[in-house]
């Protein structure tokens, strides 16, 4: 329940932004119905001139041309104008939820899968191109157009005028009455047909599962009885809803048999032929506003679905200008922290209790300890992931919280369980550390890692394509990636997490022997359990439920 | 255009009640032109003097209208959920047979939630590709009639103008739709797989310092995208305004020949008017067709197989001695290759695991580790060799058969969105409540169950994202373990959990197994293994290793 209303204070708040953007589309909309409507006096003006015997309607036939070239060229301008109020108002979205997910940094994936992150940016946003494209232009059409063509019929004739205006007033109140509660159960059942498709979807990924379980037909029949209940009940709720739409149609022929009513008499008392044929022509301009809104409804409750998921993301956090750290990199770093306490999730206590540790410049320190001991979540308060609750990270003496962002980032390498390879080369994959190292650079810092020991065997080497849709890498190869951007980036603060934990044993002594030439004249924290990379030197601390369990010297 | 068709075809068991909603359709639309038609008429008849009837029927139409209307929109969409409702089912069908086939199987994750995009994409066919179709059919030739009756010349000419606006241009919208769906599909997939790119490597983006960077290359494949629309949206809205110039000379034809016969000239300018609304929207449905037929050729594609699947049918038919319970399965000079003329994956593999044996097959990923189990589970079918389960050769055995004695718990093990209870009674649809707890418990689970709110009705979220990775693959377990399957296939089970989870996992597998046959297919050990043999998969053999 609570989820809608933000839903709804989200979309309704998306539609306002729109609306400013959907000016020229509503502005050419309106200039259309203008157009039509001096056509349709045209029209008017030379059929009655007809019915009356009267030769000379030359002028209305040149003006009737005239404005039928205008209508097809403000109905162009009309659809571009609108794609390009849905393309801003999809782009400008696209921004706001991939900043907002960015800077909520890596904590995004400890709630939700990645592809579900990506479907919001991308899926999600496209949903919403009916609302800024269609549904915002349409909504205000509809009450513009309408005005416009009934301030028209009170200046040729007041009666049909007020026809119009009463058959438009019917329109609401007809939904109203036809439509108590429909609308909201429309709102219900569409959501309902929602999570039939999101159950279909969901079978049809685990179909694999389904088959091998030798449940394929029970499925199939479930899935086609889950359909038909959902029939039967949109069909009872569609009985009502669609009263509301004839509410419509009844207004329309009601004012087109009024207006048949009123004409007749009022041509037998001498009315104005062309008058009368004019104020039947300007129903259909009346309605087609109208319908035109009704018709993009649908795209309003598209934009309703995406948005429950869209209006969930946490909001961008005020940038807090931070001074950037005095230059440290000629002397390496140092990281104290004094009595750090974090707590991901009140339910499950501190991750980290009172810890507090000194790492000298040059250093190499290994966390020991279970999984589940914090140590991954001092890698991640080191990489500025997330902030202590309570005490202090000092780098040089600097508390973390003053670094901004990019110069911590330039002080530090990181090298996780399971790198992330992107689309693209392996060559683009190491530059991603450093985008503007030259092709040399590059090229040391994969022979540094020994890529070229399996590059040298691919078909483009270096240049082999990688991540989607390109060569599978192993997760040694990959970590030898990993490494080399750590190489390339050569930070003064090294932060290992864990970088062997997927790696059979003999590619692990290999990848700690590379990890242990990339830690010479830097700052090192090893995040890890393994027995063999304790054996990789250096003083170890361990960790046990979040505080330190013993210390000991150098190995 | 073909495989539209094809859709509609698979939905003749539909045909009375979707024909009734076209009948419907056209009546409402017959009634909505001639109201208005009929209105100018009584009108025009007013000043000439004649003719009183026509503003009765005016009254009698306007009601008639409404009904019509009602009911049309009742009967096409009551129409159109039967028939959405069969297309899935007959997909979701087709699918099953093809899951066989290695779809669904291999990590086809996001090309299955393209498919059912592509399911989707038909939603609209009858309701705004047909029934807009069969409206033009019964306007164009009004139209044509109607001004036919002020002079010959202004009827051909209407009818030619609306015929351009209602099959001319949106056959043109059509194949421009149709022409850009490649390269929209392009750009899309572009703007996606940055989007996945930025967001999977969230750690290393930040870590890098890199969010300028990946904001302006999603924003730049996003501009990307836009522009690929923009070009689409630009030639249907030059269709469209082509559309409304033709609907306008029609018109104007009529205006010019009024003086003629004036009352019918006020007939059919009307009728022309009332007409266009519906004729217009045409070229919009042309596009819609046009990226409709290339979903529906990739729908057709997975629901009616050209070959029904070669297996299960024949295999039953023929006699086949039942499958000994307990039963070892052994590979027999087995070759393999996915595709013909593809590099084969196995090469003479020879393996062999006796009953209640507990045995891993290693190697590195891409040596075709996911293909032994494809293989087990007769999924795919070897070229040359044998596979044996229980000492009979699979090629005789239905693969129902098969998959009853031979249980998969792999990576792709999907959990359903669904609860805790729907997601075990998969592995065993009777299961008594008993059984479920039991299985939970000897999953090692259970406590974590029974202390949920909702217990077995736990809603687990997409995937199990309700779970920890570790909790999700222990229900998984469970399910596999409530199979009482005498053959058990691991396929990399513990993918993606860290290492501690693996290893506990793994010591409770393995403790729970103990009567059935295990083969575990994985890239390392960790050591938590209770293995009686080991082998290592090389360029497509099998080496033993220690034990």
């Amino acid at each position: 329940m609570q989820d809608r209303r933000k839903a709804a204070a989200w979309t309704a708040r998306q539609v306002r932004q729109a609306r400013r953007t959907a000016i020229p589309a509503i502005a050419l909309g309106l200039a259309g119905i203008a157009a039509s409507i001096a056509q349709a006096g045209c029209i008017a003006w030379v059929l009655a001139a007809g019915l009356s015997g009267n030769p000379g309607t030359t002028p209305a036939l040149v003006l009737f041309a005239a404005l039928a070239l205008v209508r097809a060229a403000i109905q162009l301008a009309g659809e571009q104008a609108a794609f390009d109020a849905g393309a801003q108002g999809r782009q400008r979205l696209r921004a706001d939820i991939l900043a907002r997910m960015l800077a909520a940094g890596p904590a995004m994936l400890r709630r939700a899968h990645s592809s579900d992150l990506a479907a919001s940016v991308v899926d999600r946003v496209e949903a919403l191109d009916g609302l800024f494209a269609r549904w915002v232009p349409s909504a205000a059409l509809a009450l513009l157009g309408p005005a416009l063509v009934c301030a028209c019929a009170l200046a040729v004739d007041p009666a049909a005028a007020l026809i119009l205006l009463l058959a438009g007033l019917l329109v609401p109140v007809g939904q109203a009455v036809a439509g108590i509660g429909a609308a909201a159960a429309s709102r219900n059942q569409f959501q309902a047909m929602a999570r039939l498709q999101a159950r279909f979807l969901d079978r049809v990924r685990g179909i694999a599962t389904i088959v091998l379980a030798g449940r394929a037909e029970d499925e199939a029949l479930a899935l086609s009885r889950a359909a038909d209940e959902l029939r039967a009940r949109t069909m009872r709720v569609l009985r009502v809803a669609f009263l509301s739409s004839a509410a419509l149609d009844c207004a329309m022929a009601g004012a087109l048999i009024a207006l048949v009513l009123h004409d007749r008499a009022a041509l037998s008392a001498g009315h104005a032929p062309w008058r009368a044929l004019f104020g039947l022509l300007l129903v259909p301009e009346f309605f087609s506003p109208l319908r035109a809104f009704a018709a993009a409804y649908q795209d309003r409750s598209h934009a309703t679905g995406a948005a429950e998921q869209l209006a969930d993301l946490p909001d961008l956090p005020a940038t807090a200008p931070t001074a950037a750290i005095r230059t440290v990199e000629a002397r390496g770093v140092a990281i104290a922290f004094e009595d750090v306490r974090l707590v991901w999730d009140p339910a499950r206590g501190a991750a980290l209790d009172h810890l507090s540790f000194f790492v000298a410049p040059g250093e190499l320190l290994v966390l020991a300890g279970p999984s589940g001991a914090g140590k991954s979540s001092v890698i991640e308060l080191l990489l500025g992931f997330v902030r202590p609750d309570e005490g202090r990270i000092l780098i040089n003496g600097h508390s973390i919280a003053d670094i901004t962002p990019q110069a911590l980032s330039r002080l530090t390498a990181w090298i996780g369980q399971r790198p992330t390879l992107f689309a693209g080369t392996i060559r683009d994959n190491i530059a991603f550390a450093r985008p503007d190292a030259a092709a040399a650079e590059i090229d040391e810092a994969a022979r540094q890692a020994r890529i070229d020991e399996f590059t040298a065997q691919l078909p483009a080497g270096l240049d082999t394509p990688v991540g989607e849709g390109g060569y599978g890498l192993s997760g040694g190869q990959a970590q030898r990636i990993a490494i080399a951007r750590a190489f390339l980036k050569n930070a003064p603060l090294l932060l290992l997490d864990e970088p062997t934990a997927h790696l059979d044993p003999a590619t692990e002594s290999d990848v700690l022997t590379s990890l242990k030439r990339l830690a010479v004249g830097r700052t090192v924290l090893m995040a890890t359990h393994s027995a063999a990379a304790h054996a990789f030197g250096g003083r170890r601390i361990d960790l046990r439920a979040g505080s330190l369990a013993a210390a000991r010297g150098a190995a | 255009m073909s495989a539209l068709l094809r859709v509609l075809a698979l939905w003749r068991t539909r045909a009375p009640l979707l024909a009734a909603g076209l009948l419907l359709s056209l009546l409402a639309l017959a009634c909505g032109v001639a109201l208005l038609t009929l209105s100018g008429r009584a009108v025009a008849a007013t000043l000439t003097g004649a003719l009183v009837g026509a503003g009765l029927l005016v009254q009698v139409l306007g009601p008639a209208r409404v009904a019509a209307r009602y009911a049309e929109r009742l009967v096409t969409h009551a129409a159109t959920f039967r028939a959405l409702a069969d297309l899935r089912v007959i997909f979701f069908r087709g699918l099953a047979g093809r899951a066989a086939g290695g779809l669904g199987f291999r990590q086809a994750g996001d090309v299955l939630q393209r498919l059912v995009g592509d399911v989707e994409a038909l939603d609209g066919l009858y309701l705004r590709i047909v029934l807009p179709l069969a409206a033009a059919i019964l306007l164009v030739p009004a139209a044509g009639i109607a001004a036919g009756r002020i002079s010959s010349v202004a009827g051909i000419a209407v009818l030619l103008l609306f015929a351009a606006a209602a099959f001319l241009l949106p056959s043109v919208a059509a194949r421009a739709a149709a022409g850009a769906g490649r390269q929209l599909a392009q750009a899309s997939a572009g703007l996606r797989v940055a989007a996945l790119d930025s967001l999977t490597g969230l750690r290393e983006v930040r870590a890098f310092g890199a969010e300028a960077r990946m904001t302006a290359l999603v924003a730049s494949r996003g501009v990307e995208l836009v522009a690929a629309q923009r070009m689409l949206a630009g030639r249907v809205a030059w269709a469209n305004a082509a559309s409304l110039l033709c609907g306008q000379a029609a018109v104007l034809t009529v205006l010019i020949v009024a003086g003629a016969s004036p009352v019918a000239s006020v007939v059919a300018c009307f009728l022309l008017v009332a007409a266009f609304e519906p004729v217009g929207a045409l070229p919009r449905a042309g596009v819609a067709a046009g990226s409709a037929s290339a979903s529906a050729a990739r729908v057709l594609d997975i629901a009616v197989p050209d070959v029904p699947p070669a297996d299960t049918r024949q295999a039953a038919a023929r006699h086949q001695p039942p499958l000994p319970p307990g039963g070892g399965l052994q590979f027999d000079r087995v070759s393999f290759a996915w595709r013909a003329g593809q590099r084969p994956v196995f090469d003479s593999l020879t393996l062999d695991l006796p009953p209640g044996a507990k045995a891993a097959v290693l190697g590195p990923s891409g040596v075709g580790k996911s293909t032994l189990a494809a293989l087990a589970l007769k999924i795919a079918v070897p070229q040359s060799g044998r596979v044996l389960l229980g000492g009979l050769d699979m090629a005789r055995l239905p693969a129902a058969d098969i998959h009853r004695h031979v249980a998969w718990l792999g990576q792709t093990t999907h959990l359903f969105d669904d609860t805790i209870r729907a997601n075990l009674l998969l592995g065993h649809p009777g299961a008594s409540e008993r059984e479920l707890w039991e299985a939970l418990d000897r999953a090692a689970v259970g406590d974590m169950v029974r202390s949920l709110p909702d217990r077995l009705d736990s809603w687990i979220g997409e995937s199990g994202a309700r779970l920890s990775g570790g909790q999700g693959r222990r229900i998984a377990l469970a399910r596999t373990l409530l199979q009482r399957a005498p053959v058990l296939i691991l396929d990399e089970p513990c993918a993606g959990l860290d290492a501690e989870t693996e290893r506990a996992f793994l010591t409770t597998l393995f403790a729970e197994t103990s009567g059935q046959t295990v083969l575990l297919i994985a890239h390392r050990l960790t050591g938590a293994e209770r293995l009686d043999r080991i082998w290592r998969l090389s360029s497509g053999h099998a080496v033993a290793a220690a034990a």
